[in-house]
């Protein structure tokens, strides 16, 4: 027997015929890990999306669109609500920087993304009790001045911390400019008394008809709260500074509006009307015309066309199908008539760039232009009105004097919204109005804590390069329009002119979102990883883990991530940087005798449960 | 157990149709078949009991002799048990498999009716077919007639699938000698089949269940164990094959001797040492040599691996002059004639008394042995031991005076 | 003893969530049959291929592997990463092992020695075993009808033996038994074998499809289509080969698609019902060759001629499938619109001087 009396060495110790037991599906082939072969390792790294950065108030717009795209239409408006407490009213006037800023424009189309931040509101203004609750009582009471959308969202946030608020309005109904400067047929006065109604439900007290420096002293205010969040807006519309500005029929847009929305007016319009300003308020004030009986309605700007207006090109749009004609590059410089409006001269101007100066040039050398009109709408911006302001917190511009973080000095007092923003050169919309009442909240918040302030934080990557992503994935598809009215039909009504969404619609709008630079489970890297050494025990955001004991750095799971959320970082703290493939062969000590062992006992192990297919 | 040996018949039949009857008793459950003569004649039993509904087995037609094993080494990995078979350079044609399938350790019975090689690709029987591959880790012998080729099927499966042995097992019979001669063979009952046979169970197959891997690569230092493994195998079998020969006797009554047969040894001065159906007529040629006195025996050799070593020794060194009957074809090889010559003078090395050997081209490319030419063979070695000293290694046996 | 019936999975195909312009993954099977710890090379391809498929077969599969790069790299050192049964056989016995099983798994569930529904028998062939020296052994088993899925990773060479040509590789690819010289500037000037369509025109009542690692889904339920057919299936699966065709590692399932796109690799069924081509298949582009080509070290020397031919053969293909050709590609064809790729001048100066 030739065999007798050889032994096999523990180290050598080969299991049966070579046969060897399967390894652990939780743990993989754990005695030849392939991790040393890697230089880079895939990491996953949430970035920015444009869309919420491009936000006033940081919206989780990439968040609530996937979450639409699923079906959770309650988790989508519960995580609207963590920033903008009103999606109904946004969702139907806001000037949507978000879609300026969306990847999707740059391929096709832009996502809808107002469209379905509308429908979130509208299912949330149907549920019966909002998802949002106010914070536990800390005992602390706030006061808010004003209801805009500065001082609904300071409130709202300021609520959901636990404090008691109370909101001071001078009109006699909330809303502020949701109300005064929002015409019906874009935001129904319904919409807005529902999200009224919510703020009452968080417990915070609104005093409507109650005005600071009239009602209200700055001292009451001092002594009855604990801090005063001042969102007054801009409530003074600006003159043109022309002759004659004073004649009956001259209108100034930001009151026009006003006293329709608050039911006040009693304006009487002619039959020809002329609006002067190419911003979002002269764009409504033009519309509004329309429906307030005037026949014809032109619109005179300094711009010298259409696309250098600021404003929001769909309302434009919205506006000239509706029969509004535009006159460029002209200044009003007088209203003639006797004692009315008669009609307006006019000469050629042009913005002149300059900062400080009159922005205006007029070329009052070209031969004046004689403009018949009944009516005359100046539209051309506002101001605020601070006659109840200590004059220690006025500013030579006529704004108030606050730190970066909305505060006034070393007081519990904070300003938020237009008033605050004016002097920022921050563009005056409702959505950054939202914004700054957040922020200056939570400022608020840690000041009353005593806690540190925090600077607004600025994102280091908004993935904008659609390079990062991998756009095989995405097929063109157009974007889903939303209804409106017929132009002929909606110029004579208060009539909503834009239609919302179905469910249908906003989850297939919401489909288009390619969720930049953001995981959103959608399980590619998990798939196409060769080794396989993407692991997760739940299909989650979050919850994709790789096994570095294995990964060998290929970089395809990066290459074919959809959003751009995978990124490659090298390797720098493996040993000396230097890969060594030699390691590789070198297999875990014990390796036979483990395998020898495993295959021995292979017979005492549970079976494996393969009916799992059914 | 009465009762049951009720079904113990004797047929008439071939060695062929015998080897396909040990299929049908050791109820095999997958077949595979290549055609190829003379062996064909088996799976041309078998395939008309599968479609009689005699025995419940999958057969399958392979595309060639390499599928065939291959078909069989899945088959055997899988847990089942299994039958093919092959002749001549259809042996040849699978060469590949016999050291995965023995590496792999899965017990796969292969029935051999040997054929020439090519050329001359005549019908007739030669070992060289199986001979070839006999280092590749199968057990192997030869049968000398259709009932040892019967019950060497059985022994085959019982040793094979031993735990402690688990080899493939090659069952030799001479293509016609034995193949194609009908005589004979008791059925056994199947009872009898069941007590000496139990079912197949690798202790690690391609079950779902308990997942393993079959021959994975390995490095190099990992080569030898389970080189060495295999070989344990093989000595290992040794103790088996004699207690299943002890077992087989109890149950159904005939004793073999597991290693070697001897046939008018007790006074021989001279003996023929062969494997497989020649033997039969050397045991006449021996009767009708000895009426006219001389002193001559034979050694058949039963299973030639694992080969007997020892017992050759011990046997063949009690005589004079050992004269081999080749059958097969070593060219270029020790003797320049067989390889069995070589077997038989390794194992006489170590012998204190170490008679002549020579070696006998005969039976070459199926022709039958004459009476006329054992008296040749048997007065060479008459001559040698008178002679003290052979007078050549190899005699090309009907070419020489 | 009477028979026991044998049961069969039947495994649920991968709906699409996707509506419209989304991107996102079905839910996919829990199991991992094939996990982590083996010796493929980074980015590689038939590894991509090998974990989608078992993962679509699920739990209840045995795996056969002929010799190859997934033999070789994976069940390295008495390690294996298989946590199905898996065997290795020879490089030609792919079918026929394959069969082995089938055949012993019918009789002995049938005799009631396994109890059990009817495993997914799976073989993973390489082109090497599957287009050239197990060919007769798959077509065998095509033949007769096991209950097998057979499937041909085709990295289109030799590669764990270091790059060699086989029946597989394309016209114009660079292997160290195919490399561009002087007098054979194109490297390969065969045309590579037509398997999958020799599969299912010679065994018309198997499934056989072609699938892409660039279309995982598509390549996942084909996979299930092919184990649900009661019968034989053969799926030939283009997996790119990083080492073999010299590319950056990240680019595995972007050459899947490109492939496809570049009309270099059709996708089609055959339906063993109806016994007909489904052609259906659309890549979301058609692209010229060119464009798969310039991402590849092996046909780094082709010249503006060997680029035009290679169009001509895609033209023929996507004619083939009955797509009509945008005129884009027929001026492809042309050598006068086709550029050298960016080795060509280079590998021919080498050539003139060796």
């Amino acid at each position: 027997m030739s065999t007798k009396g050889t032994h096999i060495p523990d180290w050598l110790a080969v299991p049966f015929a070579g046969i060897t037991p399967a390894p652990s599906q939780e743990k993989g082939q754990d005695l030849f890990p392939t991790g040393n072969w890697r230089s880079t390792r895939p990491v996953y790294r949430d970035k920015m999306p444009p869309c919420n950065n491009a936000c006033g108030t940081n919206e989780k717009i990439q968040g609530y669109l996937d979450l639409v795209k699923r079906g959770r239409y309650l988790d989508a408006y519960a995580l609207i609500k963590e920033d903008m407490p009103f999606p109904s009213v946004t969702g139907r006037v806001c000037y949507h920087p978000c879609e300026q800023a969306c990847n999707r424009g740059q391929y096709d189309e832009a996502i809808s993304i107002r469209a379905v931040e509308r429908f979130l509101g509208d299912f949330g203004q149907a549920l019966p009790k909002d998802v949002v609750k106010a914070g536990p009582p800390n005992g602390r009471k706030v006061a808010v001045v004003g209801s805009g959308p500065a001082g609904h969202s300071a409130a709202y946030q300021l609520a959901r911390l636990g404090y008691a608020v109370t909101i001071l309005e001078k009109s006699p109904k909330a809303g502020g400019l949701n109300r005064g400067g929002i015409p019906d047929w874009v935001l129904p006065q319904r919409v807005l008394d529902r999200e009224i109604e919510r703020l009452l439900e968080l417990g915070i007290t609104i005093r409507t008809n109650t005005e600071v420096g009239k009602d209200v002293s700055w001292d009451d205010l001092k002594k009855n709260y604990d801090a005063c969040v001042l969102a007054v807006g801009l409530t003074e519309p600006n003159s043109v500074r022309a002759e004659g500005e004073n004649k009956d029929g001259v209108i100034y847009g930001l009151p026009f509006l006003r006293d329709i929305g608050m039911g006040t007016s009693n304006v009487k319009l002619g039959r020809n009307v002329t609006v002067i300003g190419g911003g979002n308020t002269a764009i409504d004030c033009a519309r509004e015309a329309l429906r307030q009986g005037a026949e014809d309605v032109t619109m005179i700007t300094v711009e010298r066309n259409p696309k250098e207006m600021p404003c929001v090109p769909e309302d434009l749009h919205d506006m000239m199908e509706e029969g509004v004609v535009l006159m460029h590059a002209r200044a009003m410089t007088a209203v003639l008539g006797n004692g009315r409006v008669e009609a307006l001269q006019l000469y050629p101007a042009r913005f002149s760039g300059a900062v400080n100066a009159s922005p205006i040039l007029i070329d009052r050398e070209a031969p004046a232009e004689r403009f018949p009109t009944d009516n005359v709408i100046i539209a051309v911006g506002q101001h605020a009105s601070l006659a109840w302001l200590p004059a220690e917190f006025k500013n030579e511009r006529g704004t108030i004097r606050i730190d970066r973080f909305g505060r006034l000095g070393d007081t519990m007092f904070f300003a938020a919204g237009d008033i605050a923003q004016v002097a920022s050169g921050q563009p005056l919309m409702v959505v950054n109005a939202v914004g700054d009442g957040k922020r200056v909240a939570f400022s608020l918040d840690r000041v009353l804590r005593k806690e540190p302030l925090q600077e607004r934080m600025v994102p280091i990557d908004v993935i904008t390069d659609l390079a990062r992503m991998n756009m095989t994935y995405f097929p063109h598809f157009p974007r889903l329009k939303q209804e409106t009215l017929l132009p002929t039909f909606r110029r004579h009504t208060q009539e909503e002119v834009i239609q919302g969404f179905s469910g249908n619609q906003a989850f297939e709008e919401a489909n288009r979102c390619f969720s930049c630079g953001t995981c959103n489970a959608c399980d590619n890297c998990y798939l196409v990883c060769p080794e396989p050494c993407i692991v997760r025990s739940v299909r989650s955001n979050g919850l994709y883990r790789i096994l570095t004991d294995y990964c060998k750095g290929c970089r395809v799971c990066i290459e074919e991530c959809p959003t751009g959320c995978l990124e490659s970082v090298p390797e720098m703290d493996f040993d000396t940087g230097v890969v060594r493939m030699d390691t590789a062969f070198a297999i875990t000590p014990g390796l036979h005798g483990r395998q020898a062992e495993e295959l021995k006992n292979l017979a005492d192990r549970p079976a494996k449960d393969i009916e799992n297919w059914k | 157990m009465t009762t049951a040996l009720a079904q113990k018949k004797k047929v008439r039949i071939n060695g062929c149709v015998a080897s396909a009857q040990a299929a049908k008793y050791a109820d095999v459950d997958v077949i595979t078949a290549y055609p190829i003569r003379p062996y064909t004649a088996t799976m041309i039993a078998l395939a008309q009991m599968v479609a009689n509904g005699e025995l419940d087995a999958e057969y399958i037609v392979a595309d060639s002799e390499h599928s065939q094993l291959s078909i069989a080494h899945g088959a055997s990995s899988s847990g089942a048990r299994v039958f093919t078979g092959s002749s001549g350079v259809g042996v040849q044609f699978a060469y590949e498999l016999y050291s995965p399938i023995s590496g792999t350790r899965m017990p796969v019975q292969m029935m051999i009716a040997d054929r020439t090689l090519d050329p001359p690709g005549d019908f007739g029987s030669e070992h060289t077919d199986a001979l070839s591959t006999r280092d590749m880790g199968w057990l192997m012998g030869w049968a000398c007639d259709a009932q040892e080729a019967f019950d060497n099927h059985l022994l085959g499966y019982r040793i094979g699938e031993d735990r402690r042995v688990l080899l493939p097992q090659m069952v030799c019979q001479d293509g016609f000698f034995v193949s194609h001669i009908t005589t004979d063979v008791e059925l056994p009952d199947t009872g009898q089949v069941r007590e000496f046979l139990p079912d197949y169970k690798h202790p690690y197959p391609l079950d779902p269940r308990r997942p393993v891997s079959h021959g994975p690569q390995i490095m190099p230092e990992q080569g030898p164990p389970l080189q060495l493994e295999r070989a344990r195998a093989m000595e290992g079998a040794v103790p088996v094959i004699e207690q299943a020969h002890e077992e087989f006797a109890r149950i159904f009554g005939r004793r073999y001797d597991p290693w070697i047969e001897e046939y008018m040894t007790g006074d021989a001065e001279v003996v023929f040492f062969l494997q497989g159906a020649h033997g039969v007529t050397a045991r006449y040629a021996i009767q009708h040599m000895r009426q006219r006195g001389a002193k001559v025996g034979l050694v058949r050799l039963k299973t030639i691996r694992p080969y007997p070593t020892d017992r050759v020794k011990d046997v063949l060194g009690r005589f004079a002059v050992v004269g081999v009957i080749e059958t097969n074809l070593g060219l270029g090889s020790v003797s320049s004639g067989g390889v069995l010559y070589a077997e038989a003078c390794a194992a006489l090395y170590e012998s204190a008394q170490r008679p002549l050997v020579v070696s006998f081209m005969a039976g070459m490319g199926g022709e039958a042995i004459v009476l006329k030419e054992f008296y040749w063979m048997t007065q060479k070695m008459l001559e040698a031991k008178k002679r003290g000293k052979i007078e050549k290694r190899t005699h090309w046996v009907g070419f020489e005076d | 003893m009477p028979a026991i019936k044998v049961e069969r999975q039947m495994l649920p195909m991968f709906a699409s969530p996707n509506q419209g312009a989304r991107f996102y993954n079905p839910e996919l099977p829990q199991t991992e049959p094939f996990v982590p710890g083996h010796r493929t090379c980074a980015g590689c391809g038939p590894s991509i291929q090998y974990r989608m498929t078992s993962k679509a077969a699920g739990d209840n599969t045995i795996l056969v592997g002929p010799t190859g790069c997934m033999y070789v790299a994976n069940s390295s050192y008495l390690c294996t990463p298989y946590n199905v049964p898996w065997a290795h056989t020879q490089i030609g016995s792919a079918g026929s092992f394959t069969a082995g099983v089938a055949a012993a798994y019918e009789a002995m569930i049938r005799k009631g020695k396994w109890k059990g529904p009817f495993p997914n028998i799976i073989c993973e062939a390489g082109d090497g075993s599957a287009s050239d020296i197990g060919l007769a052994s798959i077509s065998g088993a095509l033949y007769r009808n096991h209950d097998c899925l057979i499937i041909c990773y085709d990295n289109e060479q030799y590669a764990n033996t270091g790059i060699q040509a086989s029946s597989r590789t394309p016209y114009g690819g660079m292997t160290t038994f195919s490399p561009p010289g002087k007098m054979v500037p194109e490297a390969k000037s065969l045309y590579p074998k037509d398997l999958a369509r020799m599969m299912a025109a010679g065994h018309p009542h198997c499934y056989v499809a072609t699938a892409s690692v660039g279309y995982p889904i598509d390549l996942m339920n084909k996979v299930r289509k092919g184990l649900n057919h009661k019968g034989a299936a053969y799926i030939m699966i283009y997996t790119p080969c990083q080492k073999g065709f010299v590319y950056e590692t990240p680019r595995s399932i972007d050459l899947g698609r490109l492939v496809v796109e570049c009309g270099l690799y059709p996708m089609w069924e055959w339906d063993p019902e109806k016994r007909k081509f489904d052609y259906s298949f659309r890549p979301q582009n058609m692209r010229p060759v060119s464009e798969y080509l310039k991402l590849q070290g092996r046909f780094g020397h082709l010249h503006a001629e060997h680029v035009a031919t290679m169009q001509k053969f895609a033209n023929m293909q996507w004619k083939m499938m009955g797509v009509e050709l945008p005129d884009a590609l027929v001026r492809a064809a042309d050598v006068k619109n086709v550029r050298d790729m960016g080795a060509a001048q280079a590998a021919e100066a080498v050539a003139l001087t060796v």
